[in-house]
């Protein structure tokens, strides 16, 4: 989230959109409806009708895997009707900026962009770059009348994008399409805002990075980003799944979203070399300018502080990707598969049925030579051997059963959505022989580093020198109780050496007071830059209850501790003019003073735009602005719409490329045994489907199905259907019925409703069907993971499965 | 004919008077367990049973041997009871003659018509109380609004019995001395049936 | 003191249910196996284990599509049908904050509350005693608000002074369900159609036969009784007994009474 939780009563219109916030984030709809209360719009747009579209205001219907089709026609309504708010669009936006005549978009090119590399299917992104002056600068036209500028590109861009176009992708009704467009886009004005809720029902798609990009457009144009009551906003789906990213869980970023080193970076300076942008803009601050201080003060933290600059602190003892390696999930189970990985732990995760394709990852597990899980129940993974229609005596794996304690068992911080991260105390002591993760993985260390001082190995330098300092040792050096304050400290950072900082002393072994004060010269460490300052001179603010709020916006600036330095509104230097004021003046996050700034922690603390010693807004983008053209991204520097996958269309209504042509294809498709097949288009699986949570279950059900209360009230796996596909498939509510694709099938309750109906899509009529996947097979009755349909294919940037948009068949179940 | 020497004339068989008694035991284990249900008032007197839950219970049991008895009764005297003649509406007109100190002369079967409308309220009764009493037996069998218009017949009912019982009691003991002995020994003198039942009277005599 | 009420704003409930289970939780009621019917609405009604319940109702179709949803629980009357056909006294009761409670060793198992409730709520448990909601007697006689209000995520459901909540609400111009009748309910709703749409009877009443029983039958049968005890006693003074010696005097040798007597 750019805002938190409470900011969302501040916005006058809240679109939920590829987010089901009313079932999936309960606790947010209290502010959802304090916003209503205030007199905001709410707007849900979903294929299905649910909960949180029976609270909002308008509703629209849009086919699974339409939104930058319908995102697209808003920025087209925006862009037409002349709604976007000019000054921060021109001053904030990369709008006026004059891109490369040799740049095509696909208008042009018959759906891709110019540099398609069809058998690589990727892009040569050179000609996706700016005119630069000699200074290296981009070129700008500030009237945006340049037919070249980023401006007028876009316009052309989306100009495709009309209402009758959209709907007949889409199936949206014209008149529930202006609706949206209508409401959301009057908050282009300074006094106005509007804020987005999504999740997964944007991020799970083949173009989910572009979805998000799309709606992050719309804001900018409406010049909603670091405004009260704005922003682009991830609800996200566990309650610590913004640290767990935050410190680097993904495969391809460290603590603090420092990129993993490759094989192409050979040692620290070549590191920082390619990950240090650079700017000859003096008004821009270009904060990843400061990279080379993040990842040395995370290697100090990380290894022993013996090691030298020489030594590259331990750079070189850091695992590294191949060139053009991807690590993500799809490409770590096709790997299992393949029998190319031998052991795997199983952390807190229940990947036999929150895995896409779960047939796939079943009969991966049967691959390795062991498994480890820790969980709190048995489940579907670690029980994977006896599975259905899985014969234990054929399985070669070896299990092992970590039980490990609940979140009220144990201390520590969990970050919300918000970036709050808050300190949390342990309730009860844990059951049984349950212990703590963060016990488990120490204990773990200590084993490992004492087979590695026995017996050597390969490259014991990695685990030997991984400094491990979090509470008292034993004479033999090994911790029997991890200190999470410890662990914490070392997040935040200390000095490792007296230093003095624009004129202030700090000694060695004092606390990091904030990231500014991360040095490149090895002489501070810091776990996770981003979280230095959450405990530093002035104790543990994660643990902070204050509950003053001065700004009356809902900040609350002492309750617990957020990243990035406790700004609760991050880009919020774009909530005020040039000269430093408040574009809404009721709903102010930020102000100049005239010598300082006043409000939230401002983006940095330069003067407004206006003073020539002012800096630009946008600090993490090395031009100072915000994208509105991004030339990083694999498909294109503005959405384009692509289908699914698994599409009812056997041509994309817009041009002549079906599917996204950057993501990667696991299968030729339609073949057969094929374990990753897909079946696009093919009379077998004539219905769309796609995949959600339930308020009643959480993620795989693991501990809502052992949870009897709530099993209660979501006995077992269902299928949520039309009534007119009801009628044409003989099936009313409460039959028991087959939802197969082409991968699996599952079988599930029939819940005939309303609330789905039937689509009108380039003259044909197109059902959708809609499964939650909370269930799995351990649970008597329940039936079992609606994964077992999803196919093998992710996010062309980001490799997140496409469970929210895939092609099935569904039968009454006979018998 | 039967011109018996005898002072007596025979009323009531001993079946007659066994079911009579039984129902009368039952109706009065029914009245005291039932009137804790009828109103909180009398709720004390589920003490005499062994408290509530048990006096529901005695209440349910005594209730099928009421409504059994009961209704044998009124079975073997169908007939006698749904027969009526001039003499009755006579009856009726002159109210039995109980408003007047004087003994009317109304003939009347065995059965007086009062005594046949208070025989044929007491079938009707016992259907009710019968009927009504098995649908609120378990008070979640049937629908709630059949439940609740039983519990409010079963109660309407209930106070029809208590006055109809008041006035059979006093007729038969302190308002007509020499009829309690039809119920205790199964006779009546024939000077109580010439003067209550003179049409009876001379079918008996005439054998 | 002041009676106290729910204030239940169905425009604000998102059906999450966690009153529902936060409600199981605080009174250790035993979850329910159930089956998926075709509906997410489950248990399907109020069961001795489930004293709140959400109700999911779809209406219209298309643009017009709604849904509703209603929180189904004791209403806690202030003319509570369920303590005027109780036949044992305190087995339920008004609490001092003026929520229809319960006590089980009281209960005497004859199920009438069942039928008295005019919203069809208590239950019977495994223990054969009465059950239902109870506002959470144990919390809000410490100064708690009951479990589900405590777990509310949207502030549908809200607990306190009984007049405040619904001056407030009117203040909102919201329209409010059960201010009056039924002397005023205990769990009053901000409803977005009418009653019926929810469920609800358009006018909350006890049921006719109750009232008849408890209000009309039992006082005439009290009168009634006594009346025809009076009326005998009063017969026995005036007109006096027919007495038959009396009669034989009169009747001496006359077996045989006239053939034709009028």
């Amino acid at each position: 989230m750019t805002n938190h939780w409470i900011d969302i009563r501040n916005a006058d219109v809240v679109l939920m959109m590829g987010a089901n916030p009313a079932e999936n984030h309960p606790v947010s709809f209290k502010y959802v409806l304090e916003a209503k209360d205030r007199g905001a719009t709410l707007i849900s747009v979903d294929p299905r009708f649910t909960r949180t579209s029976a609270k909002a205001d308008i509703y629209a219907p849009l086919r699974s895997g339409t939104d930058i089709p319908f995102l697209g026609g808003m920025i087209r309504y925006i862009l037409e009707n002349n709604l976007y708010f000019d000054e921060y669009v021109r001053h904030y936006t990369n709008a006026s900026f004059l891109v490369s005549d040799d740049f095509q978009m696909p208008g042009e090119l018959d759906g891709l962009f110019s540099g398609y590399n069809a058998e690589k299917r990727n892009y040569d992104k050179a000609s996706w770059s700016f005119q630069r002056n000699e200074d290296g600068t981009p070129k700008t036209d500030p009237s945006l009348q340049d037919p070249r500028c980023v401006f007028q590109l876009m316009k052309k861009h989306f100009s495709r994008y009309t209402p009758e176009v959209v709907s007949d992708i889409t199936g949206t009704p014209q008149d529930q399409l202006l609706k949206v467009y209508e409401a959301y886009a009057a908050t282009g004005k300074r006094d106005k805002v509007a804020t987005i809720l999504y999740a997964m029902g944007w991020t799970q798609h083949t173009v989910g990075t572009q979805n998000i990009r799309a709606m992050a457009m719309i804001q900018l144009l409406l010049g909603n980003v670091g405004m009260a009551g704005g922003g682009v906003n991830a609800l996200r789906g566990e309650s610590n799944v913004q640290g767990s990213t935050d410190y680097g869980l993904l495969f391809h970023i460290l603590p603090g979203y420092l990129p993993t080193p490759n094989a192409g970076q050979p040692d620290l300076a070549a590191y920082i070399a390619a990950h240090t942008p650079k700017t000859n803009d003096p008004q821009s601050a270009n904060w990843w300018g400061n990279r080379g201080k993040y990842i040395t003060s995370l290697l100090r933290a990380t290894y022993d502080q013996s090691l030298t600059a020489e030594e590259g602190f331990g750079y070189d003892l850091m695992p590294k990707l191949d060139l053009g390696q991807n690590g993500s999930w799809l490409m770590l189970f096709d790997r299992m598969h393949k029998g190319g990985i031998k052991g795997f732990f199983a952390w807190g995760q229940n990947p036999a049925c929150s895995g896409s394709n779960a047939g796939k990852v079943r009969e991966a597990l049967a691959k390795l030579d062991w498994m480890v899980t820790a969980n709190l129940f048995d489940n579907e993974t670690a029980s994977f051997w006896k599975g259905p229609g899985v014969d234990p005596s054929k399985i070669d794996t070896e299990v092992f059963f970590l039980p490990a304690a609940v979140s009220f068992e144990k201390e520590g911080s969990v970050t919300n959505s918000g970036r709050w991260a808050q300190w949390r105390y342990e309730a009860a002591k844990p059951l049984g022989n349950s212990r703590p993760d963060l016990e488990m993985i120490n204990d773990l260390q200590f084993r490992v580093r004492r087979l590695y001082q026995a017996e050597g190995g390969a490259f014991p330098e990695p685990i030997l020198k991984l400094s491990w300092n979090y509470g008292f040792k034993m004479p033999d050096g090994s911790i029997p109780h991890i200190d999470v304050h410890a662990v914490a400290k070392e997040i935040n950072g200390y000095f490792l050496e007296d230093k003095e900082i624009a004129g202030k002393l700090y000694k060695k072994g004092d606390p990091v007071p904030g990231f500014a004060l991360l040095q490149a010269d090895g002489s501070t460490s810091s776990g996770n830059w981003l979280y230095c300052n959450s405990y530093a001179d002035k104790g543990n603010l994660m643990a902070r209850r204050g509950k003053n709020d001065p700004s009356g916006m809902g900040l609350y600036p002492e309750w617990a501790w957020c990243w990035p330095v406790n700004r609760r509104i991050i880009y919020n230097r774009a909530a005020v003019d040039m000269n430093g004021k408040p574009w809404d003046a009721k709903r102010p996050v930020v102000w100049w003073t005239g010598n300082g700034w006043a409000g939230d922690v401002p983006d940095g603390p330069w003067k407004p735009m206006s003073d020539a010693e002012g800096k630009k807004p946008f600090i993490m983008n090395a031009d100072g602005v915000a994208n509105l053209f991004a030339p990083g991204l694999n498909e294109g520097p503005f959405p384009e719409h692509y289908e699914a996958l698994e599409c009812p269309l056997d041509k994309n209504p817009l041009h002549s490329e079906r599917i996204n042509p950057t993501i990667r294809l696991f299968s030729a498709g339609a073949v057969g045994e094929d374990v990753d097949a897909y079946y696009s288009c093919d009379q077998r699986y004539p219905y769309v489907a796609t995949t959600y949570r339930v308020t009643e279950h959480w993620q795989t059900g693991v501990m809502t199905r052992n949870t009897p209360w709530l099993l209660e009230l979501q006995p077992s796996n269902f299928v949520e259907l039309s009534v007119e596909l009801g009628q044409e498939k003989g099936i009313k509510s409460g039959d028991w019925c087959v939802v197969s694709s082409g991968r699996g099938q599952v079988e599930a309750v029939a819940v005939v409703t309303r609330r789905f109906r039937p689509f009108k899509v380039q003259g044909m009529t197109i059902h959708q069907v809609g499964l939650p996947y909370h269930y799995g097979w351990h649970t008597p009755k329940a039936g079992d993971s609606a994964n077992l349909l999803t196919p093998t294919v992710g996010d062309a940037n980001t490799m997140i499965p496409e469970t929210k948009a895939f092609m099935v068949n569904i039968e009454k179940k006979r018998g | 004919m039967n011109n018996s020497m005898s002072r007596y004339v025979e009323r009531f068989n001993v079946v007659e008077r066994v079911l009579h008694w039984t129902l009368v035991v039952a109706f009065f284990i029914l009245v005291f367990t039932g009137l804790g249900l009828y109103a909180r008032t009398f709720f004390g007197y589920f003490d005499f049973f062994g408290g509530p839950q048990q006096g529901i219970l005695f209440h349910k049991w005594a209730g099928v041997v009421f409504f059994t008895s009961s209704l044998l009764l009124a079975l073997s005297h169908l007939k006698e009871l749904f027969t009526f003649d001039q003499d009755d509406v006579l009856w009726l007109k002159k109210l039995g003659g109980y408003l007047s100190k004087e003994h009317e002369d109304i003939p009347q079967g065995k059965f007086n018509c009062g005594q046949k409308l208070f025989g044929i309220f007491s079938l009707v009764g016992t259907l009710v109380m019968g009927i009504t009493g098995i649908i609120i037996w378990d008070p979640a069998a049937f629908g709630r609004g059949l439940t609740q218009f039983s519990l409010m017949l079963h109660a309407l009912f209930f106070t029809l019995f208590m006055m109809g019982v008041v006035v059979h009691i006093y007729l038969t003991t302190l308002g007509n001395p020499g009829t309690i002995s039809s119920m205790l020994y199964g006779h009546v003198t024939k000077t109580w049936a010439k003067a209550h039942a003179v049409k009876w009277y001379r079918k008996v005599q005439k054998g | 003191m002041a009676r106290k009420a729910f204030l239940i704003d169905m425009s604000r409930c998102i059906a999450c249910r966690s009153c529902q289970v936060a409600c199981k939780q605080w009174n250790k009621l035993e979850p329910e196996a159930t089956v998926n019917r075709g509906s997410y609405e489950n248990p399907p009604q109020l069961t001795p284990q489930l004293y709140n319940q959400i109700q999911f109702i779809e209406q219209g179709q298309g643009d017009e599509l709604r849904w509703l949803f209603m929180n189904q629980r004791c209403m806690h009357c202030g003319d509570a049908g369920c303590i005027k056909v109780c036949p044992s006294a305190g087995a339920l009761y008004h609490t001092p904050e003026g929520m229809v409670a319960f006590n089980q060793d009281k209960c005497i198992e004859c199920h009438y509350c069942v039928n008295g409730c005019p919203f069809d709520v208590p239950r019977y448990d495994r223990k054969k005693k009465v059950t239902k909601c109870h506002a959470c007697v144990d919390r809000i006689a410490n100064g708690l608000v009951p479990a589900c209000v405590k777990a509310c995520p949207t502030q549908t459901l809200r607990f306190g002074d009984r007049d405040a909540l619904i001056a407030e609400a009117k203040a909102a111009g919201k329209t409010v369900y059960g201010e009056s009748e039924l002397k005023g309910l205990g769990a009053v709703y901000i409803l977005e159609d009418a009653p019926q749409t929810y469920n609800l009877p358009a006018k909350p009443a006890i049921p006719a036969s109750i009232f008849l029983w408890k209000d009309v039958i039992k006082p005439l049968g009290i009168l009634g009784f006594w009346g025809a005890m009076g009326a005998a006693l009063l017969h026995y003074v005036t007109f006096g007994p027919k007495k038959l010696d009396e009669y034989g005097r009169r009747h001496d040798d006359d077996l045989n009474p006239p053939e034709k007597g009028a």
